[in-house]
């Protein structure tokens, strides 16, 4: 079954030249959701809509986000709902286009959000470098207030919620969400220990839920279309359309929103248009973002959604599909992330802070020729000294890829030591 | 909530189950057992941070490791601290701390009781798989006025930060940088200046925070420590002082939370070096009448003089013109030994002089920088002020006067002069060679801080007791020895032949003391409590 004939819910507007503005938005029935939220709907029965259709968390964990939702404390106390627009993951660039093309989107999201948990107050925590995307999402912002969308009684409901922006400074790690809230409080963004959870403590000390642009994006969806005809797109537990980021060696890099469970071969050889180059061959793919392990071109045969990549070894992750041909180096390649994660690791805790940067070490020396044999096994083992036993996921991110590249490619690795040279034909020239 | 309001949670570590209260953390839990879980970061006056990993636990039922500082106990708990798991963590943990650390151990101070070093023995491999080039840093930099920061050693447990944070609330300290080349550092104009920066080095698991004032100077396996107490101020910190060749060179603090909990002030860590720079009265003096200038008498003569001349002016003139001196700076025992002696002497007249200085700090520091002004109240018989003594012999109602450990014409000036001129007779008892020393018709040398056994109060009315790790310098007693041979010769009982029973003797003179023997004070203190009961704290 191709997909040819799918048509976009959450990329519908954005090829409309005018599709950042908020006449355009509402011109395509935007904001209809927020009314019906706010005036049809209390915030628990958003929330149960939300529950109902399945919808995950698109940043990369896959969490039910009415779940996360519901562990927020009812009632009128102070809580916040904040919005992780620090898209930093390698390979990723979905929730970038959506704020770009389409912020009023992701507001009247975040807005129904900000309803459903009872927060008074949203914050969106958006990438530095995102300097566009910023400035359109702050017009977007108070577009929304001048038109009574955002701020005080909104829609004359009687429902007040301000929204502030907020620009990180260019630290991947503040994508790690009690890392964001730190960063949002004015320190160092440093991941937090868990527990306590945002959702019981969390920004300035009270419960939070943090969630991805792109998920917040799929909100109206559920709140006009219903729960149930949501849940009907996609596969089962694994609902709704998803925004798969294709890079790499393929004809059509970008963002391609599918149901969740498109087969990644019809992702990168119908819809990305195929191999870059004729007589290079697909050698691997990285499915979900550089943080997740590595699929060989013989097990690409896989359905895009979380539990048929978790079942194949790996992740759906930020769905960052990075298409690699039989001209790259894995040796190069895995040096080129542990630099990465070298450079991102916030220093806190030991395994991460000291094991990143010995990764580097060891795939340098590999990379130059100078390595040997007993450091492929060395690799391994430092993945299992640092998974699992640090404050935050940024160690498993770097632990589980280079477990991946040197488990599958591991001829190859090899290769670097014995042959002290490239056994990808021919090395990249770009090194 | 104290623990006995918590309710007990009882769990299995390393197959030995245990109780604790609630909220109990694992590394505490485990320490109650006897086992040690190892850590950096955690310390149980500091907030949480977990993140040196090392305290890492196998917890059944849960997928992977955690850190048992921020675990606490659960019921049914099952804890396994050397399962594969979690010794494949730890050791994990001990190998990448160590890949860019120094393992300078020979040139560092800090070798010898540093914790990298003790559990690198017991907990590490013995070996190291990294063969790369270290990471460099900053060494040997001035942060402050008493510490010195090598940015190679630290293994980044920011216990110095969460202290500058948490305890002083002075924020001088910060981590900088990221990944494997983060530093801790002061914010840019700051330096690590307040004052309790030593206690950084006191947390400090390895040798990254020296103090200017004991770096190079000892090798610490050659230090014993004496548990004694800080004499610096009212609060009395709980301390111990490190002594080679009977010398003090370190101070450090001994935690006890119903005082100082892990912390002193640098004034008080730093006092022992003005001891040492202070010139020493050993011998007794007496001034030659009309011949101008001391002269050295053995102890015993020197007791029958004074008891003769106090008989002869108390004879005279009435025993209510022998008064005395007393001070914070003396121990109950010697406090009340002055008392004795006035009182045998036929006096009353007993001042306190007090020796105030800036402000009582929210944490530790009191302005009263004596460490047993209560127990002069107590056991001291302090009953009037300086500048009433004073009066009093000017008007020639005071003819002799007995100075137990103060320097009244150094601290009273002119006054105190004009008063010393209309005296008969000036007993001065003191340490160390005063103005008030050289003025005296006899002056006896008594023990310093560090030389004796003795005990005092603290502002909050606890008990606690100094300690000697010192040899008494020549012929320097604890002061309640001379000044009881003296009462005695005036009729006084018999002088006691030990600080126990010099204690004894004092306790039985003072009702809230009553019962008191000194194994009940212990190393912890006894708070005095004048409704119930004193009971020893282990």
């Amino acid at each position: 079954m191709s997909h040819d004939a799918y048509s976009p819910l959450l990329l519908k507007n954005i090829h409309r030249a005018d599709s950042a503005t908020l006449a355009a938005y509402r011109e395509s029935g935007g904001y209809r959701a927020l009314e019906r939220a706010l005036k049809e709907m209390s915030p628990e029965q958003v929330l149960e809509e939300v529950k109902a259709s399945g919808l995950r968390g698109r940043g990369g964990a896959g969490f039910p986000t009415g779940m996360k939702w519901s562990f927020m404390p009812k009632g009128e106390g102070e809580k916040y709902l904040v919005l992780n627009a620090d898209e930093s993951e390698p390979g990723t660039f979905k929730d970038r286009l959506l704020m770009e093309r389409d912020p009023h989107l992701v507001l009247e999201g975040f807005l129904i959000g900000c309803y459903a948990v009872g927060c008074r107050h949203g914050y969106i925590y958006i990438r530095g470098e995102f300097v566009h995307a910023h400035r359109v999402l702050l017009k977007a912002v108070e577009d929304a207030r001048a038109a009574g969308l955002a701020g005080k009684n909104i829609l004359g409901s009687g429902f007040d919620c301000e929204i502030t922006l907020y620009r990180g400074a260019g630290a991947y790690i503040c994508g790690e969400e009690t890392a964001l809230l730190e960063s949002l409080e004015g320190k160092r963004g440093m991941p937090r220990l868990k527990p306590p959870f945002p959702a019981q403590v969390g920004l300035y000390g009270k419960p939070t839920s943090v969630n991805n642009v792109e998920t917040v994006a799929n909100v109206p969806l559920i709140v006009e279309m219903g729960s149930s005809w949501y849940a009907s797109i996609g596969r089962p537990k694994n609902t709704g359309p998803k925004l798969y980021c294709v890079s790499g060696h393929v004809r059509r890099p970008g963002v391609y929103e599918f149901p969740l469970g498109v087969p990644l071969k019809e992702l990168v050889f119908e819809h990305a248009g195929g191999m870059l180059r004729k007589d290079r061959p697909l050698k691997a793919v990285v499915p979900g973002g550089s943080s997740v392990p590595i699929l060989p071109a013989e097990k690409c045969d896989v359905l895009m959604d979380f539990d048929s990549l978790a079942a194949a070894g790996t992740m759906l992750g930020s769905a960052g599909v990075i298409v690699m041909d039989d001209s790259v180096c894995m040796v190069d390649a895995l040096l080129n992330l542990a630099r990465f994660y070298a450079h991102e690791s916030c220093g806190q805790c030991t395994p991460c802070r000291e094991g990143c940067g010995w990764y580097v070490q060891i795939l340098d020396r590999l990379e130059r020729g100078e390595g040997k044999s007993s450091d492929l096994d060395l690799l391994l083992d430092l993945s299992d000294r640092i998974q699992g036993n640090t404050i935050c996921p940024l160690g498993d991110a770097v632990a589980m890829p280079v477990r991946s590249y040197v488990n599958v490619f591991r001829d190859e690795f090899q290769h670097h030591v014995t042959q002290k040279r490239c056994l990808a034909k021919p090395a990249t020239a770009s090194r | 909530m104290a623990d006995s309001q918590r309710e007990p949670v009882t769990l299995t570590i390393d197959g030995r189950s245990v109780t604790v209260p609630a909220g109990t953390n694992l590394i505490e839990a485990a320490r109650t057992l006897g086992i040690e879980i190892p850590h950096f970061c955690y310390h149980r006056n500091l907030s949480i941070a977990g993140n040196c990993r090392m305290c890492l636990v196998d917890i059944e039922k849960v997928p992977k490791n955690q850190i048992a500082c921020s675990t606490s106990v659960a019921p049914g708990m099952v804890v396994r601290t050397r399962s594969e798991k979690a010794v494949k963590a730890r050791q994990g943990v001990m190998e990448f701390l160590l890949i860019n650390h120094p393992l300078d151990c020979p040139i560092c101070d800090q070798a010898g009781e540093c914790v990298l070093q003790d559990f690198s023995y017991h907990y590490g491999t013995g070996g190291s798989r990294f063969e790369g080039e270290k990471v460099h840093n900053e060494k040997n930099v001035d942060i402050g006025p008493h510490i010195v920061f090598d940015g190679e050693r630290c293994i980044k447990c920011t216990r110095c930060i969460r202290f500058c944070d948490e305890v002083t609330h002075t924020h001088e300290l910060a981590l900088f940088s990221r990944g494997d080349h983060t530093i801790i550092g002061t914010f840019p104009g700051s330096r690590l200046d307040n004052d309790y920066s030593g206690c950084t080095v006191d947390l400090c698991p390895v040798g990254a925070l020296t103090l200017k004032e004991f770096r190079f100077r000892q090798r610490v396996w050659f230090l014993e420590n004496t548990p004694s107490v800080c004499a610096g101020c009212g609060r009395g910190c709980n301390v111990d002082l490190a002594i080679n060749e009977n010398r003090i060179w370190r101070m450090t603090p001994r935690e006890n939370d119903a005082v100082n909990r892990s912390w002193m002030c640098d004034e008080g860590r730093l006092s022992f070096l003005r001891y040492q720079q202070t010139e020493r009265l050993g011998r007794a003096r007496a001034e030659a009448t009309g011949a101008g200038g001391a002269r050295e008498i053995p102890p015993e003569p020197a007791w029958e003089m004074a008891a003769a001349t106090l008989g002869e002016i108390a004879r005279k003139h009435g025993g209510g013109t022998i008064a005395g001196i007393t001070s914070g700076h003396a121990t109950l025992e010697e406090q009340a030994a002055l008392s004795e002696l006035i009182a045998r002497a036929g006096g009353s007249r007993i001042a306190l002089p007090v020796h105030e200085r800036g402000e009582d700090d929210a944490l530790l520091i009191r302005k009263d920088k004596t460490a047993n002004a209560a127990g002069a109240r107590l056991a001291g018989g302090a009953n009037c002020s300086m500048e009433e003594l004073l009066s009093a012999v000017r008007t020639g109602q005071v003819r002799a006067l007995v100075v137990l450990r103060e320097d009244p014409l150094a601290d009273f000036g002119e006054e105190a002069k004009v008063a010393r001129g209309a005296l008969d007779f000036l007993l001065t008892l003191d340490w160390r060679v005063t103005p008030t020393v050289n003025a005296s018709d006899l002056a006896l040398p008594v023990s310093a801080y560090g030389e004796m056994d003795g005990s005092i109060v603290n502002f909050e009315g606890r008990l606690q007791l100094l300690r000697p790790g010192l040899r008494p310098y020549q012929e320097s007693d604890p002061a309640w020895r001379p000044l009881l041979e003296i009462a005695s010769r005036l009729g006084g009982s018999a002088v006691p032949k030990s600080f126990r029973e010099a204690f004894r003797w004092t306790a039985s003179r003072v009702p809230l003391f009553a019962g008191i023997d000194t194994p009940a004070v212990g190393k912890l203190g006894l708070q005095l409590d004048s409704t119930s009961s004193p009971r020893g704290e282990a």
